[in-house]
């Protein structure tokens, strides 16, 4: 009966009448002594679904909260201040405890502020069990500390402890609210869900089954560094999914997982899902395939091999090796190890490299620089490099020519280490013709992870140093080497053709990021890029005012390649002034009778489901490609503003919202797509389109 | 090649800075401490900083307090020579919000000796730094730079009120060794734990 009464609201009643009523509840019931505390704006008490258990029996526990109006108490996770409460359980022999089990919590700001935690009451839950060294009768004592809050925190701390009998289970009062509480802890969310991150949100997307209404939605991270507590989260619901834009963290501790607690709300109900999603995975890396990574690397290596055949390198190579023979005076030892660290050398300057740009890298990446690596800027920033490059190779420009000279500096040192700056050197003294293909190693890693990075530039620095090391072995073969001579000339211009491939091949990327009026543009800048090169070479002697101004044609030569790259993404059918992408009824009408396949986006800048979708998958170049290749027309319906036609359409699909992607096939019956596209899904979708 | 490190320089500029971020400039501040001074953080430039934010009221405060857990982190900070402020951001009302007299009196009376006191009252710079906690560490090399930011030792998490504080892994003192030597901060950001800070809502 007792129980009852502590049942009710307790918080009403005054401190006096309550101390009282701990004394007569302690004094008059023996077998739940000390299983209640009162501390100030709370009380806690242990609670148990059965006052009996046998071995090998579960037995569910509970620490109940109760908070006077207006205080709190913690989740694990506190959010910006706080701590949860933290149960020690000291039991006898035989005995285990589980960990604790923590309900859904609630957001609690505290301006401006955020913290996570339960108000007015709580149960945290324990699961004990029994083992077959269990003796009974078995006091479980557990030593709680928490902390009340409201706009002060108050630590409180109590020992609490239970008697277990021997027996069968059987329900006490408190069975029916322990498995209560049991049945709303967080479950697996059995929705096929993922998280994305975009513009510093993480957007966690899940698909909606039937008609699950859902009101609100709040995303409770487990870690600290994951989102911002403070932030508001913004719910989107579509017809058959939803997406919840959660803020990142201010700090960043590049945290693996994606862990938290989900809350569905729907008005009636609230419950809780645990969600658990691998950040690496989602990440939007090109990363290589294996075999790709062979090639890449092999190729890496003949690109090092390469390098010692130009121009201003080649000749370096007879004299280094002619270098070590005299050095080593015949010791074959010695000239192994003067090749040994010479490549050293080589490796460490081409890893120091790597390092750099990994850094430049990383830093890009903390601003969110990653993503902009497949911009349309950055694809033509590399195409005048490609360009640029193969322009140099035709032609006799001499870029930094004066370096070549540095290769004089350490003739004389003789011993083990000369060979290893010798080895720096050597590199820093080919820059002038290696710049050019260091500059597209640079452009490949760049878009790649770092551990490729460092494949690729150890495998350059390997190649590099591979005929030093060779000829430090067997110095005979010094006079099979071809003699330097026109052969050198022919093979730099040569390798001018792979450059300007390269160069193509990112302009189809680009095609696929803007219009064609910005590709030419593009293509303009190039044959501005050029012509300033070939002003330069000209004019590589002359000097006073015909220097002068040839180099400031140049400049702005140079300066007008850059104004013409496209600075950001151009949809084209984004372009209303051209109307050729832009929904109607009459053109998607005349499209299906002219028997072409149609892919047709519903979307609206305020969609946030949309907006991850085409950041994601329609705004890259594989799918452009492929709805390319199989000649599907892109048609986009904007709804940003609400449109009576694009509204009408919708309707026909038993929409009253986007986003709605319907792919038409050449028989014109469309094929409802999903509305969390992921980019291989849509891919196969487009491949069975005849 | 230089010419992709310059557009690569070029973005590196733009990076904004919304929050403070370790390994990157602070901003600076001006408050009035406990003997109604003004104080700039910009004059202890050549000087590393500590920047503690405290509530006197607050448990966790008070914990490593009375254990002497602040004050022996404190000894350590001045015989390194490090500047030492202590940060109120209670708006006037709330919990921890002290006149200069009681700021002094709780600097006698708990022996701590921070260079100075500083009152915010307004919570600007709490704000700024993004200091949430009672305590709530930042740590500031000679150049102004960030090092670290979060709790002052590995105490935090729950049933924090049981734990032995000297058995504790002070942040702060590995930090200051760690930048003595030149060597990395093993941990440049840490969970902060405490309190919330009371700021005037």
């Amino acid at each position: 009966m007792i129980n009852i009464i502590f049942k009710k609201p307790y918080k009403s009643l005054s401190v006096k009448l309550s101390l009282f009523l701990i004394l007569l509840f302690t004094a008059s019931s023996s077998l739940w002594s000390d299983s209640f505390f009162q501390a100030s704006d709370s009380t806690i008490e242990i609670t148990s679904e059965s006052k009996t258990m046998e071995k090998g029996d579960e037995l569910l526990l509970g620490i109940n909260f109760k908070l006077s109006p207006g205080w709190h108490t913690y989740w694990k996770n506190p959010g910006d201040a706080g701590e949860g409460a933290s149960i020690t359980w000291q039991l006898p022999k035989g005995f285990k405890a589980s960990a604790i089990l923590w309900p859904g919590p609630e957001a609690i700001p505290v301006e401006p502020l955020m913290t996570f935690g339960y108000e007015d009451e709580i149960t945290l839950l324990t699961k004990i069990r029994a083992l077959d060294a269990a003796v009974f009768p078995a006091t479980l004592k557990a030593k709680v500390s928490w902390y009340t809050c409201k706009d002060i925190c108050v630590p409180q701390e109590a020992n609490l402890e239970l008697t277990i009998q021997n027996g069968k289970k059987l329900n006490t009062f408190f069975a029916n609210e322990l498995s209560a509480v049991f049945l709303d802890l967080p479950k697996k969310l059995p929705n096929k869900h993922r998280v994305e991150i975009l513009d510093s949100n993480y957007f966690l997307q899940m698909e909606l089954e039937g008609n699950t209404p859902v009101s609100s939605a709040y995303f409770f991270p487990e870690e600290y560094g994951l989102s911002s507590y403070s932030k508001e989260q913004v719910l989107e619901i579509n017809k058959n999914s939803l997406s919840l834009q959660i803020p990142q963290s201010e700090v960043d501790l590049k945290l693996q997982n994606f862990a938290g607690v989900l809350l569905l709300d729907n008005q009636e109900s609230r419950t809780f899902f645990n969600v658990n999603l691998d950040l690496n995975n989602n990440q939007k890396q090109e990363s290589l395939s294996i075999s790709d990574l062979v090639l890449t690397v092999i190729f890496a290596f003949i690109g090092g091999l390469i390098l010692n055949a130009m121009p201003c390198v080649f000749p370096i190579l007879s004299i280094k090796i002619l270098n070590f023979v005299e050095q080593s005076e015949g010791s074959k030892e010695k000239m192994i190890q003067h090749g040994l660290s010479f490549s050293a050398g080589v490796l460490v300057t081409f890893l120091s490299i790597a390092g750099l740009l990994l850094l430049l890298k990383s830093g890009g990446e903390s601003i969110g620089w990653g993503y902009q690596l497949q911009s349309p800027l950055m694809v033509t920033l590399l195409i005048y490099l490609f360009v640029g490059i193969g322009i140099t190779f035709m032609s006799n420009l001499v870029l930094g020519g004066q370096l070549a000279q540095l290769g004089n500096i350490n003739q004389g040192y003789g011993d083990i280490t000369s060979s290893f700056l010798t080895g720096v050197l050597a590199v820093i003294v080919a820059s002038p013709c290696t710049a050019p293909f260091m500059g597209s190693a640079v452009g490949i890693a760049l878009l790649q992870p770092g551990l490729i990075t460092i494949a690729i530039f150890v495998s350059l620095g390997m190649g590099f140093a591979a005929p030093y090391l060779i000829l430090s072995f067997y110095p005979s073969l010094l006079r099979v080497l071809p003699k330097p001579g026109a052969w050198m000339e022919t093979l730099k211009q040569f390798m001018a053709f792979p450059m300007w491939g390269s160069a193509l091949w990112l302009t189809w990327v680009l095609s696929g990021q803007v219009q064609t009026d910005s590709v030419l543009m593009v293509l303009l800048g190039a044959l501005f890029i050029a012509l300033a090169l070939w002003l330069l070479e000209k004019n590589q002697s002359s000097d006073g005012f015909v220097k002068w101004l040839s180099l400031s044609a140049v400049t702005l030569l140079l300066g007008a390649a850059l104004w013409l790259a496209p600075t950001d993404y151009e949809n084209a059918e984004q372009n209303k002034a051209s109307d050729l992408n832009s929904y109607s009824p009459e053109l998607l009408e005349s499209l299906l009778a002219e028997n072409k396949p149609v892919f047709l986006n519903f979307t609206a800048d305020w969609c946030i489901t949309c907006k991850v979708n085409e950041a994601i998958v329609l705004n890259q170049v594989s799918i452009k490609n492929a709805l390319r290749s199989k000649n599907i027309v892109y048609l986009k319906a904007d709804w940003t503003r609400k449109d009576e036609t694009i509204a009408n359409k919708l309707a026909e699909y038993g929409r009253t919202g986007v986003p709605l992607y319907l792919l038409y096939s050449s028989e014109g019956t469309p094929l409802i797509l999903p509305e969390l596209l992921t980019e291989d899904m849509l891919l196969s979708y487009i491949e069975s389109i005849e | 090649m230089q010419y992709v490190i310059s557009i690569l320089l070029i973005i590196f500029l733009e990076i904004s800075h919304a929050n403070v971020q370790t390994e990157k400039p602070v901003p600076d501040f001006n408050l009035l401490n406990s003997f109604g001074e003004e104080v700039k953080l910009s004059e202890f430039r050549g000087q590393t900083v500590i920047l503690e934010w405290t509530n006197h009221g607050c448990p966790f405060v008070a914990k490593h307090y009375k254990t002497n857990n602040m004050q022996n982190t404190q000894t350590a900070a001045k015989e390194a020579n490090v500047v030492w402020l202590s940060i109120i951001s209670s708006a006037p009302g709330t919990q921890g919000f002290v006149t200069n007299e009681e700021a002094n009196e709780l600097t006698k009376s708990r022996n701590a000796f921070p260079s100075h006191v500083l009152q915010d009252t307004e919570g600007s710079v709490g704000k700024a730094y993004g200091a949430k906690t009672t305590p709530h560490m930042y740590l500031i090399d000679k150049a102004g730079i960030l090092k670290y930011q979060g709790a002052i030792d590995d105490a935090g998490g729950r049933g924090f009120m049981f734990k032995d504080l000297s058995e504790a892994k002070n942040y702060i003192i590995s930090a200051l060794i760690e930048l003595n030597k030149g060597t990395e901060i093993t941990d440049p950001i840490t969970k902060p734990y405490g309190c919330s800070v009371k700021y005037k809502s």
